[in-house]
């Protein structure tokens, strides 16, 4: 097989394959690499590459036409720390083929889940856990995990970009993850779920309006943009100014307050009928205590939690057992060869 | 030029793959359906073909929908490093109609190969055809197998790239732009993230290909030390001479394996990776002598020891089918011989007075060795991969 100009955008994706997220910036170089290395190889071929937005965008349509008949596609979205582009090839269609995805074990993958939904389910908004809190979610699995195996698969979901680890020890949500298992969050934590204001992606990170009940939440790199021009809420009008910027909220890490995830474990069902609702309420209720009366000692959360969290616990259960049994697109792959043999 | 050609070529072949799925009376109906066309449109009539028409295109359809399902399988599956079997083919992908298996393999090579410039290929066992050794003929026997001299296909596939040898070399050259690009971006890079300590794994060469993101390199590394050391022992080597070798490399039963955060285990022993590596279709052990009969069990590997009946058995280790199919035995040799030719500290020297003499020197010393291990191999040529 001579190499031909075809290959430029072959060698692409199977680079792409070998990397699975990047920035726009890596992806064109790269692109870039492609087409030098297919000229080198073969001198007849005739491309230019050439380094301007409108030639990339029409690059990355040209490979998503090739994409998505096959239900993948080659997806951007911002980086919600850096405010960079990135971007990967993202599996759109939860079928069966598609729970093969994955490298990790049924295990693996509910504690994946588990994971996700303390960070998901967070109080203040924070979208974070900490690495205790991770470790005690081996004890909602219904297999046996060590605390040492969940350390080390913890660290594989960092290393393999589905989860992020702060300098304090503390868990969220990755890019990959946001884009890879948008359909999955979105489907499963409807309700908890937060919208930038401005660009309409979910935030897990970035800023709230300081006005009760007001629901503007923007990215750091939304809201940076936005104060240029603007001074005063989209929603709620509030006004914007200097002074009033500190009032602004935290949305992600910033919000953690010691100890928040300590004593609680919180789960909700799967919301799949009416009945979840006043779970839902009560959920909110619990983020506006937190969030609005200010001054309510943190301590004063998990106690009132305490009294139902046998409840809770069981429906947590539920959730995960559910959880396993209809998996949406299945995250992170590894190399798992200790438990494979083990299982054989 | 390339992508036109495979892409005509896809066309026949969809059309061909129409048979297997409307069975035998489908071929007809669609070429009596064809052949009617061709009257009607003299005849300037067309209904009676409409209907015929709308049905073939339902088979086609199902066929393409097939076709990418089975990419999808591909790519996905390929992420575990094991083969495909044919018959979780069937089971994922063909549904209940499993006939329709080579026309849906041959489309979906036909996707693959277009978009991703990757193919699917069957693993063959490993013995090659022309020499099949006493012993393993006696074991086919044995294992009631049907004496078919071709019949070495496993049911078993693998995703193997298609991009000319060239490319890929360029490919997995070192690029300080790349590289840079990928230091600025490192998560660690980021001060607001935490570190992580294991380090395996992370460092990068800016080639195109992210070999050290996409695969565990430390055992590649070791598993391309072990198929050498199988083909220059005459493609055979006993365990307690492959042993002994590793041993001197630092590299004892129980020595770890030092693996990057991406795996959920926590560490590997030699022990261990040989095994998974025999799992994944790399190497193959064979029992010798007297349990030789029950003793191959392929794909199983450590399983072995267990049926072992108080006699200390012995094995053997070779190359496994996977690794004819992805690597060659021309490719290892060419790696050994490069690695002997090139002399260490001799790139210092100054290059440019005896820079072209000394290239050549390499080279003839490259092929030197080369012949060396094909005679050492012993027996057939050494194969491609296949």
């Amino acid at each position: 097989m001579g190499v031909s100009s075809a290959d430029v955008q072959r060698l692409f994706l199977q680079a792409i394959l070998s990397r699975r997220i990047l920035s726009q910036k890596l992806a064109a170089k790269i692109w870039e690499k492609c087409i030098d290395a297919v000229k080198e190889a073969n001198e007849t071929v005739d491309i230019e590459y050439r380094a301007d937005r409108n030639s990339w965008d029409n690059f990355v349509t040209s490979v998503n036409e090739a994409l998505n008949p096959l239900d993948l596609e080659f997806a951007h979205l911002h980086d919600e720390v850096s405010g960079k582009e990135m971007y990967a090839v993202v599996n759109r269609k939860g079928d069966e083929i598609a729970q093969l995805a994955t490298e990790y074990t049924a295990t693996e993958i509910a504690y994946f889940k588990a994971v996700l939904e303390q960070i998901m389910l967070a109080p203040n908004e924070s979208f974070c856990v900490s690495a205790m809190a991770c470790l005690r979610e081996v004890n909602s699995l219904k297999t046996n995990m060590t605390k040492s195996q969940a350390e080390t698969t913890l660290s594989s979901f960092v290393a393999r970009g589905w989860l992020l680890k702060s300098k304090l020890g503390r868990y969220s949500l990755s890019t990959r993850t946001v884009l890879e298992l948008q359909i999955y969050l979105r489907n499963t934590y409807e309700g908890e779920l937060l919208d930038c204001t401005i660009c309409m992606e979910l935030v897990t990170r970035g800023i709230a309006c300081y006005t009760n009940q007001c629901k503007t939440r923007m990215h750091t790199h939304c809201f940076n943009n936005f104060k240029r021009r603007h001074h005063q809420c989209p929603s709620c009008s509030q006004s914007w100014t200097e002074a009033n910027l500190a009032k602004l909220r935290p949305v992600g890490e910033p919000a953690y307050r010691e100890g928040q995830d300590l004593n609680q474990r919180r789960a909700r069902r799967k919301s799949t009928g009416d009945d979840d609702e006043d779970e839902e309420d009560e959920e909110e209720r619990d983020y506006e205590n937190g969030d609005d009366a200010e001054p309510e000692p943190s301590q004063s959360q998990p106690a009132a939690t305490q009294q139902k969290s046998k409840g809770k616990r069981k429906a947590a259960r539920e959730a995960s057992e559910e959880a396993e049994e209809q998996e949406e697109s299945p995250p992170p792959q590894t190399q798992t060869q200790r438990r494979r043999s083990s299982r054989r | 030029m390339a992508r036109q050609a495979t892409r005509s070529q896809r066309q026949p072949q969809a059309s061909q793959s129409q048979p297997p799925r409307g069975t035998q009376g489908g071929r007809s109906r669609r070429s009596r359906a064809n052949d009617e066309d061709e009257d009607e449109e003299m005849a300037s009539g067309h209904e009676g073909g409409e209907q015929e028409e709308i049905a073939a295109e339902k088979v086609q359809a199902e066929l393409d929908r097939k076709a990418r399902d089975l990419v999808r399988l591909a790519l996905f599956h390929e992420q575990r490093r094991t083969a495909l079997k044919r018959d979780e083919i069937s089971k994922k992908v063909l549904g209940s109609n499993s006939r329709s298996f080579n026309a849906v393999f041959a489309a979906a090579n036909g996707i693959l190969r277009n978009t991703f410039g990757m193919e699917l290929v069957e693993l063959h066992s490993t013995t090659p055809d022309k020499d099949i050794s006493e012993k393993d003929a006696e074991m086919l026997k044995a294992a009631g197998a049907k004496k078919k001299a071709t019949a070495t296909g496993t049911k078993n596939y693998i995703l193997r790239s298609l991009l000319d040898a060239a490319l890929i070399e360029k490919a997995s050259a070192p690029d300080a732009e790349i590289r840079e690009l990928e230091q600025s971006e490192h998560p660690d890079a980021n001060e607001e993230f935490a570190e992580d300590d294991n380090k395996v794994g992370t460092r990068s060469i800016g080639s195109i290909f992210a070999w050290h993101h996409a695969d565990q390199l430390a055992s590649v590394g070791i598993l391309y030390v072990i198929l050498a050391l199988i083909l220059v022992e005459g493609r055979v080597i006993s365990d307690n001479d492959l042993r002994a070798i590793l041993k001197r490399l630092q590299l004892p039963a129980n020595a770890p394996i030092p693996l990057s955060s991406q795996t959920t285990t926590q560490s590997q022993t030699i022990d261990a990776h040989l095994a998974q590596l025999t799992r994944q279709g790399f190497l193959e052990k064979a029992r010798v002598g007297n349990g030789a009969r029950k003793g191959t069990k392929r794909g199983r590997g450590g399983a072995g020891a267990a049926n072992d009946d108080g006699t200390l058995a012995a094995y053997e280790w070779r190359w496994g089918p996977r690794a004819l199919a992805e690597v060659g035995e021309r490719a290892v040799a060419q790696f050994v011989a490069e690695f002997m030719a090139a002399r260490p500290g001799e790139d210092d020297a100054d290059e440019d007075a005896v820079g072209a003499s000394q290239e050549e020197g390499v080279q003839k010393r490259v092929q030197i060795v080369f012949r060396g291990i094909e005679r050492a191999a012993s027996g057939a040529p050494l194969a491609d991969v296949r």
